[in-house]
Protein backbone atom coordinates (compact mmCIF):
# COMPACT_ATOMS: atom_id res chain seq x y z
CA UNK A 1 0.00 0.00 0.00
CA UNK A 2 1.69 2.91 -0.73
CA UNK A 3 0.79 6.73 1.34
CA UNK A 4 0.62 10.63 0.65
CA UNK A 5 1.32 12.90 2.72
CA UNK A 6 -1.62 15.83 3.21
CA UNK A 7 -1.11 19.15 4.89
CA UNK A 8 -4.31 20.29 5.03
CA UNK A 9 -7.94 18.74 5.65
CA UNK A 10 -9.32 20.43 2.89
CA UNK A 11 -6.67 19.54 0.34
CA UNK A 12 -7.87 17.54 -3.22
CA UNK A 13 -4.37 15.93 -3.63
CA UNK A 14 -1.76 14.48 -1.88
CA UNK A 15 1.92 14.14 -1.85
CA UNK A 16 4.35 11.28 -2.68
CA UNK A 17 7.11 12.06 -0.01
CA UNK A 18 7.55 8.22 1.07
CA UNK A 19 8.36 6.31 -1.63
CA UNK A 20 6.76 6.31 -5.72
CA UNK A 21 3.45 5.20 -6.31
CA UNK A 22 2.79 2.20 -8.39
CA UNK A 23 -0.31 2.09 -10.92
CA UNK A 24 -2.89 -0.18 -9.29
CA UNK A 25 -1.72 -0.31 -5.64
CA UNK A 26 -4.33 0.95 -3.01
CA UNK A 27 -2.64 5.05 -1.39
CA UNK A 28 -3.67 5.98 1.48
CA UNK A 29 -3.66 9.79 3.03
CA UNK A 30 -1.88 10.75 6.07
CA UNK A 31 -0.94 14.00 7.66
CA UNK A 32 -3.95 16.31 8.47
CA UNK A 33 -5.97 14.41 6.55
CA UNK A 34 -7.27 10.63 7.39
CA UNK A 35 -9.63 7.93 6.63
CA UNK A 36 -9.24 8.38 2.78
CA UNK A 37 -7.93 6.63 0.09
CA UNK A 38 -7.92 5.73 -3.64
CA UNK A 39 -6.16 3.59 -6.02
CA UNK A 40 -3.30 4.92 -7.99
CA UNK A 41 -4.24 5.39 -11.83
CA UNK A 42 -0.28 5.58 -13.04
CA UNK A 43 3.16 5.51 -10.99
CA UNK A 44 3.51 8.75 -9.74
CA UNK A 45 7.28 9.99 -8.77
CA UNK A 46 8.51 11.12 -5.48
CA UNK A 47 7.64 14.40 -4.90
CA UNK A 48 4.47 14.77 -6.77
CA UNK A 49 1.05 14.76 -6.03
CA UNK A 50 -2.12 12.09 -6.63
CA UNK A 51 -5.78 13.35 -6.67
CA UNK A 52 -7.94 12.16 -3.67
CA UNK A 53 -10.84 12.43 -5.32
CA UNK A 54 -12.36 13.59 -8.38
CA UNK A 55 -11.71 17.11 -9.50
CA UNK A 56 -13.80 18.15 -11.99
CA UNK A 57 -12.56 20.71 -15.24
CA UNK A 58 -12.56 24.28 -13.88
CA UNK A 59 -12.13 23.74 -10.16
CA UNK A 60 -9.28 24.55 -8.01
CA UNK A 61 -6.72 21.76 -7.30
CA UNK A 62 -5.92 22.41 -3.16
CA UNK A 63 -3.03 22.40 -1.58
CA UNK A 64 -2.03 24.33 1.95
CA UNK A 65 -6.20 24.28 1.99
CA UNK A 66 -5.64 26.98 -0.79
CA UNK A 67 -5.80 27.10 -4.29
CA UNK A 68 -2.42 26.07 -6.47
CA UNK A 69 -4.27 26.01 -9.98
CA UNK A 70 -7.07 25.54 -11.62
CA UNK A 71 -7.98 21.42 -13.17
CA UNK A 72 -7.77 22.15 -17.14
CA UNK A 73 -9.23 18.88 -17.34
CA UNK A 74 -11.45 16.24 -15.65
CA UNK A 75 -9.26 14.54 -13.16
CA UNK A 76 -10.16 11.06 -11.26
CA UNK A 77 -9.30 10.05 -8.10
CA UNK A 78 -6.15 8.35 -7.70
CA UNK A 79 -4.98 9.95 -11.33
CA UNK A 80 -1.30 12.06 -11.34
CA UNK A 81 -1.78 15.78 -10.92
CA UNK A 82 0.82 17.98 -12.84
CA UNK A 83 1.03 20.14 -15.33
CA UNK A 84 -0.70 18.54 -17.70
CA UNK A 85 -3.97 18.95 -16.14
CA UNK A 86 -3.76 22.07 -13.84
CA UNK A 87 -2.88 25.52 -14.81
CA UNK A 88 -1.57 28.23 -12.72
CA UNK A 89 -4.03 30.95 -11.90
CA UNK A 90 -1.14 33.26 -12.22
CA UNK A 91 -0.27 33.03 -16.18
CA UNK A 92 2.02 29.84 -17.08
CA UNK A 93 5.82 32.15 -17.63
CA UNK A 94 7.15 29.09 -18.88
CA UNK A 95 4.92 28.38 -21.83
CA UNK A 96 4.51 32.29 -22.15
CA UNK A 97 8.84 32.48 -22.63
CA UNK A 98 8.49 30.13 -25.54
CA UNK B 1 4.07 32.85 29.25
CA UNK B 2 7.46 31.82 28.01
CA UNK B 3 10.81 33.65 29.24
CA UNK B 4 14.03 34.14 27.49
CA UNK B 5 17.33 34.78 28.81
CA UNK B 6 18.83 37.76 27.32
CA UNK B 7 20.94 40.75 27.80
CA UNK B 8 19.01 44.02 28.53
CA UNK B 9 20.48 47.18 26.18
CA UNK B 10 20.39 50.74 27.08
CA UNK B 11 17.43 51.46 24.51
CA UNK B 12 15.65 48.46 26.51
CA UNK B 13 16.11 46.15 23.62
CA UNK B 14 17.30 42.34 24.34
CA UNK B 15 20.23 40.55 22.89
CA UNK B 16 20.89 36.55 22.54
CA UNK B 17 24.07 37.22 22.44
CA UNK B 18 26.90 40.43 24.13
CA UNK B 19 29.24 40.54 21.36
CA UNK B 20 32.16 42.49 20.61
CA UNK B 21 31.91 43.80 16.73
CA UNK B 22 34.78 44.73 14.63
CA UNK B 23 32.57 46.19 11.68
CA UNK B 24 34.07 46.89 8.96
CA UNK B 25 33.26 50.18 7.13
CA UNK B 26 35.21 49.88 3.80
CA UNK B 27 36.74 46.67 1.74
CA UNK B 28 40.26 48.19 2.54
CA UNK B 29 39.26 48.02 6.24
CA UNK B 30 38.11 43.90 5.94
CA UNK B 31 41.61 42.34 7.19
CA UNK B 32 41.82 44.92 10.68
CA UNK B 33 38.50 43.50 11.67
CA UNK B 34 39.21 40.04 11.08
CA UNK B 35 42.95 40.31 13.16
CA UNK B 36 41.45 41.98 15.87
CA UNK B 37 38.29 39.82 16.16
CA UNK B 38 40.46 36.61 15.77
CA UNK B 39 42.43 37.56 19.12
CA UNK B 40 39.54 38.96 21.11
CA UNK B 41 37.17 37.16 23.72
CA UNK B 42 34.00 37.29 22.46
CA UNK B 43 34.55 39.18 19.06
CA UNK B 44 33.16 38.79 15.51
CA UNK B 45 34.43 40.63 12.72
CA UNK B 46 31.63 42.01 9.70
CA UNK B 47 33.30 42.32 6.66
CA UNK B 48 32.31 43.12 2.98
CA UNK B 49 33.40 44.17 -0.88
CA UNK B 50 31.83 47.31 -0.39
CA UNK B 51 31.90 51.19 0.58
CA UNK B 52 34.03 52.53 -1.83
CA UNK B 53 33.20 53.46 -5.53
CA UNK B 54 29.22 53.31 -5.15
CA UNK B 55 26.72 55.41 -6.70
CA UNK B 56 24.99 57.49 -3.96
CA UNK B 57 21.81 54.58 -3.51
CA UNK B 58 23.97 52.03 -3.15
CA UNK B 59 26.62 53.93 -0.60
CA UNK B 60 23.03 54.98 1.12
CA UNK B 61 22.15 51.02 1.25
CA UNK B 62 25.65 50.32 2.80
CA UNK B 63 25.09 52.48 5.34
CA UNK B 64 21.82 51.46 6.24
CA UNK B 65 23.25 47.70 6.20
CA UNK B 66 26.38 48.46 8.69
CA UNK B 67 24.90 50.90 11.03
CA UNK B 68 21.84 48.89 11.49
CA UNK B 69 23.46 45.53 12.36
CA UNK B 70 25.46 47.71 14.98
CA UNK B 71 22.00 48.50 16.27
CA UNK B 72 21.29 45.39 16.58
CA UNK B 73 20.90 43.90 20.03
CA UNK B 74 23.23 40.97 20.54
CA UNK B 75 26.03 43.33 19.66
CA UNK B 76 27.05 45.04 22.88
CA UNK B 77 29.99 47.44 21.90
CA UNK B 78 30.84 48.22 17.93
CA UNK B 79 34.56 48.87 16.67
CA UNK B 80 34.10 50.48 13.40
CA UNK B 81 36.98 50.28 10.83
CA UNK B 82 37.96 52.08 7.54
CA UNK B 83 41.03 53.82 6.08
CA UNK B 84 40.27 56.97 4.36
CA UNK B 85 36.84 58.60 4.22
CA UNK B 86 34.23 57.95 1.96
CA UNK B 87 31.47 61.13 1.88
CA UNK B 88 28.32 59.80 3.32
CA UNK B 89 29.71 56.49 4.86
CA UNK B 90 32.64 56.89 6.95
CA UNK B 91 33.39 54.71 9.83
CA UNK B 92 32.25 58.29 11.80
CA UNK B 93 29.23 58.03 10.18
CA UNK B 94 28.17 54.80 10.93
CA UNK B 95 29.22 55.22 14.59
CA UNK B 96 27.36 58.11 14.43
CA UNK B 97 24.27 56.25 13.50
CA UNK B 98 24.46 53.48 15.88
CA UNK B 99 25.43 55.51 19.26
CA UNK B 100 22.41 57.48 18.64
CA UNK B 101 20.45 55.09 18.03
CA UNK B 102 21.09 52.81 20.82
CA UNK B 103 23.39 54.64 23.14
CA UNK B 104 25.98 51.58 23.33
CA UNK B 105 29.66 51.97 23.39
CA UNK B 106 31.19 52.81 20.02
CA UNK B 107 34.29 53.02 18.86
CA UNK B 108 36.04 54.40 15.50
CA UNK B 109 39.29 53.44 13.85
CA UNK B 110 40.67 55.03 10.51
CA UNK B 111 43.87 53.36 9.38
CA UNK B 112 45.13 56.65 7.71
CA UNK B 113 44.68 58.30 11.03
CA UNK B 114 46.35 55.89 13.02
CA UNK B 115 49.07 55.41 11.00
CA UNK B 116 48.85 52.80 9.21
CA UNK B 117 47.64 49.22 9.19
CA UNK B 118 49.55 48.11 12.39
CA UNK B 119 48.85 51.38 14.22
CA UNK B 120 45.43 50.73 13.45
CA UNK B 121 45.43 47.30 14.27
CA UNK B 122 47.19 47.77 17.28
CA UNK B 123 44.09 50.98 18.80
CA UNK B 124 41.25 48.08 17.43
CA UNK B 125 42.56 45.24 19.62
CA UNK B 126 42.62 47.95 23.04
CA UNK B 127 39.25 49.44 22.20
CA UNK B 128 38.63 45.62 21.74
CA UNK B 129 40.06 44.35 24.56
CA UNK B 130 38.27 47.34 26.59
CA UNK B 131 34.27 46.14 25.24
CA UNK B 132 34.93 42.58 25.96
CA UNK B 133 36.21 43.09 30.29
CA UNK B 134 33.08 45.84 30.10
CA UNK B 135 30.85 43.55 28.53
CA UNK B 136 31.69 40.53 30.76
CA UNK B 137 29.77 42.04 33.60
CA UNK B 138 26.31 41.75 32.26
CA UNK B 139 24.31 39.25 32.86
CA UNK B 140 21.33 37.26 30.96
CA UNK B 141 17.99 38.46 32.60
CA UNK B 142 14.43 36.92 31.93
CA UNK B 143 12.43 38.59 29.46
CA UNK B 144 8.91 37.90 27.68
CA UNK B 145 8.80 36.93 23.96
CA UNK B 146 7.70 40.27 23.25
CA UNK B 147 11.14 40.74 23.15
CA UNK B 148 11.79 38.83 20.55
CA UNK B 149 12.30 39.77 16.98
CA UNK B 150 12.86 36.29 15.24
CA UNK B 151 13.41 36.06 11.67
CA UNK B 152 12.42 33.18 8.95
CA UNK B 153 14.22 32.13 5.77
CA UNK B 154 14.41 29.53 3.48
CA UNK B 155 16.79 27.94 1.14
CA UNK B 156 18.13 25.02 -0.94
CA UNK B 157 14.46 24.02 -0.63
CA UNK B 158 13.15 20.63 -2.10
CA UNK B 159 10.02 18.35 -2.01
CA UNK B 160 9.93 18.58 1.94
CA UNK B 161 10.53 21.92 2.44
CA UNK B 162 6.93 23.12 2.18
CA UNK B 163 5.76 20.56 3.97
CA UNK B 164 7.97 19.72 6.67
CA UNK B 165 10.32 22.44 7.80
CA UNK B 166 8.63 25.21 6.15
CA UNK B 167 5.24 24.77 7.94
CA UNK B 168 7.08 23.80 11.18
CA UNK B 169 8.78 27.41 11.53
CA UNK B 170 5.85 28.94 10.65
CA UNK B 171 3.87 27.02 14.10
CA UNK B 172 6.90 28.52 15.99
CA UNK B 173 6.19 31.48 14.58
CA UNK B 174 2.74 31.68 15.36
CA UNK B 175 3.75 30.13 19.04
CA UNK B 176 6.39 33.72 19.31
CA UNK B 177 3.67 35.85 18.06
CA UNK B 178 0.85 34.50 20.31
CA UNK B 179 3.33 35.34 23.15
CA UNK B 180 3.64 39.28 22.01
CA UNK B 181 6.54 38.44 19.82
CA UNK B 182 7.08 39.62 16.71
CA UNK B 183 8.10 37.81 13.54
CA UNK B 184 9.93 39.37 10.12
CA UNK B 185 9.89 37.07 6.42
CA UNK B 186 11.96 39.06 3.65
CA UNK B 187 12.33 37.41 0.13
CA UNK B 188 9.94 38.96 -1.74
CA UNK B 189 10.61 37.09 -4.72
CA UNK B 190 9.13 34.44 -3.21
CA UNK B 191 5.78 36.03 -2.29
CA UNK B 192 5.17 36.04 -6.15
CA UNK B 193 2.50 33.43 -6.99
CA UNK B 194 0.44 33.54 -3.27
CA UNK B 195 0.19 37.78 -3.25
CA UNK B 196 -3.65 37.16 -2.13
CA UNK B 197 -2.90 34.78 0.32
CA UNK B 198 -0.58 37.31 2.12
CA UNK B 199 -2.70 40.58 1.09
CA UNK B 200 -5.69 38.50 2.81
CA UNK B 201 -3.69 38.35 5.92
CA UNK B 202 -2.56 42.36 5.99
CA UNK B 203 -4.54 44.27 8.77
CA UNK B 204 -4.95 47.29 6.28
CA UNK B 205 -5.09 48.13 2.69
CA UNK B 206 -2.03 50.33 2.68
CA UNK B 207 0.41 47.06 3.87
CA UNK B 208 -1.77 44.82 1.33
CA UNK B 209 -1.03 47.21 -1.62
CA UNK B 210 2.63 47.69 -0.38
CA UNK B 211 3.19 44.01 -0.63
CA UNK B 212 1.80 43.58 -4.07
CA UNK B 213 4.12 46.51 -5.13
CA UNK B 214 6.55 45.07 -3.38
CA UNK B 215 6.78 42.02 -5.82
CA UNK B 216 6.15 44.02 -8.72
CA UNK B 217 9.11 46.17 -7.96
CA UNK B 218 11.23 43.67 -7.61
CA UNK B 219 10.32 41.74 -10.69
CA UNK B 220 10.72 44.86 -12.65
CA UNK B 221 14.11 45.21 -11.27
CA UNK B 222 15.17 41.85 -12.37
CA UNK B 223 13.41 42.32 -15.65
CA UNK B 224 15.45 45.55 -16.48
CA UNK B 225 18.44 42.96 -16.44
CA UNK B 226 17.21 40.41 -18.61
CA UNK B 227 15.85 37.95 -16.34
CA UNK B 228 12.13 37.37 -16.29
CA UNK B 229 11.58 35.32 -13.28
CA UNK B 230 8.03 35.08 -13.63
CA UNK B 231 8.85 33.05 -16.56
CA UNK B 232 11.16 30.86 -14.91
CA UNK B 233 9.16 30.06 -12.20
CA UNK B 234 8.38 26.98 -11.24
CA UNK B 235 11.85 26.11 -12.60
CA UNK B 236 12.42 22.92 -14.82
CA UNK B 237 14.35 21.33 -11.95
CA UNK B 238 10.91 22.10 -9.93
CA UNK B 239 8.20 20.64 -12.24
CA UNK B 240 10.63 17.47 -12.40
CA UNK B 241 10.90 17.57 -8.52
CA UNK B 242 7.29 17.48 -8.73
CA UNK B 243 5.91 21.44 -8.28
CA UNK B 244 3.25 22.09 -10.50
CA UNK B 245 2.37 26.24 -10.47
CA UNK B 246 4.19 29.27 -9.05
CA UNK B 247 0.99 29.37 -6.63
CA UNK B 248 2.29 26.07 -5.13
CA UNK B 249 5.97 26.64 -5.06
CA UNK B 250 5.80 30.16 -3.24
CA UNK B 251 3.03 28.69 -0.59
CA UNK B 252 5.45 26.38 0.05
CA UNK B 253 7.96 28.74 0.81
CA UNK B 254 5.57 31.97 2.37
CA UNK B 255 4.25 29.18 5.05
CA UNK B 256 7.18 29.40 7.19
CA UNK B 257 5.29 32.90 8.14
CA UNK B 258 2.50 31.06 9.76
CA UNK B 259 -0.96 32.51 9.78
CA UNK B 260 -0.27 35.23 11.85
CA UNK B 261 -1.68 38.95 10.81
CA UNK B 262 0.51 41.01 8.63
CA UNK B 263 1.22 44.09 10.82
CA UNK B 264 4.46 45.95 8.83
CA UNK B 265 5.76 45.93 5.34
CA UNK B 266 9.34 46.87 5.89
CA UNK B 267 11.82 48.10 3.28
CA UNK B 268 14.75 45.95 3.03
CA UNK B 269 17.44 46.40 6.03
CA UNK B 270 14.68 48.79 8.11
CA UNK B 271 14.52 48.72 11.42
CA UNK B 272 10.71 47.78 12.50
CA UNK B 273 9.04 51.11 14.71
CA UNK B 274 6.63 49.21 16.05
CA UNK B 275 6.62 46.62 18.99
CA UNK B 276 3.20 45.47 17.49
CA UNK B 277 2.80 41.76 17.57
CA UNK B 278 2.86 39.78 14.42
CA UNK B 279 4.23 38.66 11.02
CA UNK B 280 6.12 42.08 9.45
CA UNK B 281 7.13 41.47 5.77
CA UNK B 282 10.62 42.87 4.16
CA UNK B 283 11.08 43.58 0.70
CA UNK B 284 14.38 42.01 -0.43
CA UNK B 285 15.66 39.51 -2.88
CA UNK B 286 16.02 35.43 -2.65
CA UNK B 287 19.45 35.70 -2.01
CA UNK B 288 20.06 33.89 1.48
CA UNK B 289 22.76 35.59 2.64
CA UNK B 290 21.55 39.25 1.56
CA UNK B 291 17.96 38.27 2.85
CA UNK B 292 19.10 37.08 6.33
CA UNK B 293 21.27 40.20 6.77
CA UNK B 294 18.83 42.30 5.96
CA UNK B 295 16.61 40.79 8.69
CA UNK B 296 19.61 40.83 11.25
CA UNK B 297 19.92 44.73 9.96
CA UNK B 298 16.56 44.78 11.41
CA UNK B 299 17.11 43.73 14.89
CA UNK B 300 16.09 39.77 14.57
CA UNK B 301 18.46 38.22 17.27
CA UNK B 302 17.53 34.63 16.12
CA UNK B 303 16.85 33.30 12.75
CA UNK B 304 15.57 29.44 11.85
CA UNK B 305 17.15 28.89 7.73
CA UNK B 306 14.85 25.90 6.54
CA UNK B 307 16.78 24.20 4.26
CA UNK B 308 15.57 21.16 2.42
CA UNK B 309 19.01 20.46 1.24
CA UNK B 310 20.81 21.28 4.29
CA UNK B 311 22.66 24.44 4.50
CA UNK B 312 26.27 26.04 5.63
CA UNK B 313 25.01 29.75 6.01
CA UNK B 314 25.38 31.13 9.08
CA UNK B 315 24.92 35.09 9.86
CA UNK B 316 28.18 36.40 12.11
CA UNK B 317 25.74 38.43 14.87
CA UNK B 318 22.69 36.79 14.20
CA UNK B 319 22.03 32.96 15.24
CA UNK B 320 21.52 30.86 12.69
CA UNK B 321 19.56 28.06 13.42
CA UNK B 322 19.39 25.22 9.90
CA UNK B 323 16.31 23.05 10.14
CA UNK B 324 15.70 20.21 7.47
CA UNK B 325 12.76 17.48 6.86
CA UNK B 326 15.27 15.37 4.37
CA UNK B 327 16.61 13.19 6.66
CA UNK B 328 19.03 12.79 3.43
CA UNK B 329 20.20 16.08 4.26
CA UNK B 330 20.76 16.34 8.16
CA UNK B 331 22.59 12.58 7.77
CA UNK B 332 25.34 14.89 4.78
CA UNK B 333 24.93 18.08 6.76
CA UNK B 334 24.40 17.71 10.64
CA UNK B 335 27.89 19.37 10.98
CA UNK B 336 25.56 22.51 10.89
CA UNK B 337 21.82 21.62 10.65
CA UNK B 338 20.50 21.19 14.10
CA UNK B 339 17.23 20.03 13.52
CA UNK B 340 15.80 16.93 11.35
CA UNK B 341 11.81 17.19 11.03
CA UNK B 342 11.98 14.55 8.43
CA UNK B 343 9.42 12.63 11.27
CA UNK B 344 6.37 14.51 10.17
CA UNK B 345 6.43 12.59 6.85
CA UNK B 346 7.39 9.62 8.26
CA UNK B 347 4.02 9.88 10.05
CA UNK B 348 5.99 9.59 13.14
CA UNK B 349 5.50 13.74 14.80
CA UNK B 350 2.72 15.95 13.75
CA UNK B 351 3.70 19.27 12.36
CA UNK B 352 2.35 20.75 15.33
CA UNK B 353 5.15 18.94 17.58
CA UNK B 354 7.61 19.31 14.79
CA UNK B 355 6.91 22.99 15.25
CA UNK B 356 7.00 22.95 19.14
CA UNK B 357 10.74 21.44 18.66
CA UNK B 358 11.54 24.29 16.73
CA UNK B 359 10.25 26.73 19.50
CA UNK B 360 11.97 25.24 21.87
CA UNK B 361 15.26 25.35 20.19
CA UNK B 362 14.90 29.22 18.93
CA UNK B 363 14.30 30.27 22.72
CA UNK B 364 17.34 27.60 23.80
CA UNK B 365 19.27 29.78 21.22
CA UNK B 366 17.90 33.01 22.11
CA UNK B 367 19.04 32.42 25.72
CA UNK B 368 22.49 31.03 24.87
CA UNK B 369 22.85 27.54 23.08
CA UNK B 370 25.23 27.80 20.92
CA UNK B 371 24.56 27.16 17.39
CA UNK B 372 26.51 24.49 15.27
CA UNK B 373 27.70 27.10 13.50
CA UNK B 374 29.04 29.14 16.38
CA UNK B 375 30.27 26.37 17.66
CA UNK B 376 32.61 25.92 15.00
CA UNK B 377 32.90 30.09 14.68
CA UNK B 378 31.49 29.77 11.10
CA UNK B 379 30.14 32.96 9.99
CA UNK B 380 29.75 33.07 5.92
CA UNK B 381 26.48 34.99 5.16
CA UNK B 382 26.96 38.77 5.79
CA UNK B 383 26.18 40.86 2.66
CA UNK B 384 24.56 43.94 1.47
CA UNK B 385 21.95 44.08 -1.26
CA UNK B 386 22.55 46.10 -3.91
CA UNK B 387 21.05 48.88 -6.28
CA UNK B 388 23.39 49.89 -9.27
CA UNK B 389 27.19 49.74 -10.85
CA UNK B 390 30.30 50.54 -9.00
CA UNK B 391 32.10 53.30 -10.18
Amino acid sequence: MGRVFVIDREDNVGTAVLEPLKKGETVEAYGRLTGVSVVAQADIAYGHKIALRDIRRGEQVLKYGLSIGTASQDIRAGEHVHVHNVESNRGRGDLAAR
Amino acid sequence: MTQWMGYVRPDGTVGARNLVLMLSGTVYANDVCERVADHIYGAVAITHPLGRCQVRPDLRMTRRFLSNTGMNPNVGAVVVVDHFREEGCTAYDIADDIQSATHKPVAVVNIREAGGLISATEKGLRYAADFARMLSDHQREPVPLSELLFGVECGTSDTTSGLASNPSTGICSDLIIAEGGRTIMAECTEWMGCEEWLTGRAVNEAIADQIVAGVQDMERRALASGEDIRGSQPTGDNMVGGLTTIEEKSMGACKKSGSAPIVGYLEIAARPEEMTAGLYVMYGPGHGAESISSMAAAGCQVLVFNAGGGHTSSHPIMPTIKITGNATSYELMKDTVELDVSGVLRDEISLEQAGRMVFDEVVAVASGRLTKSEALKAHNSFAIHRVGVSI
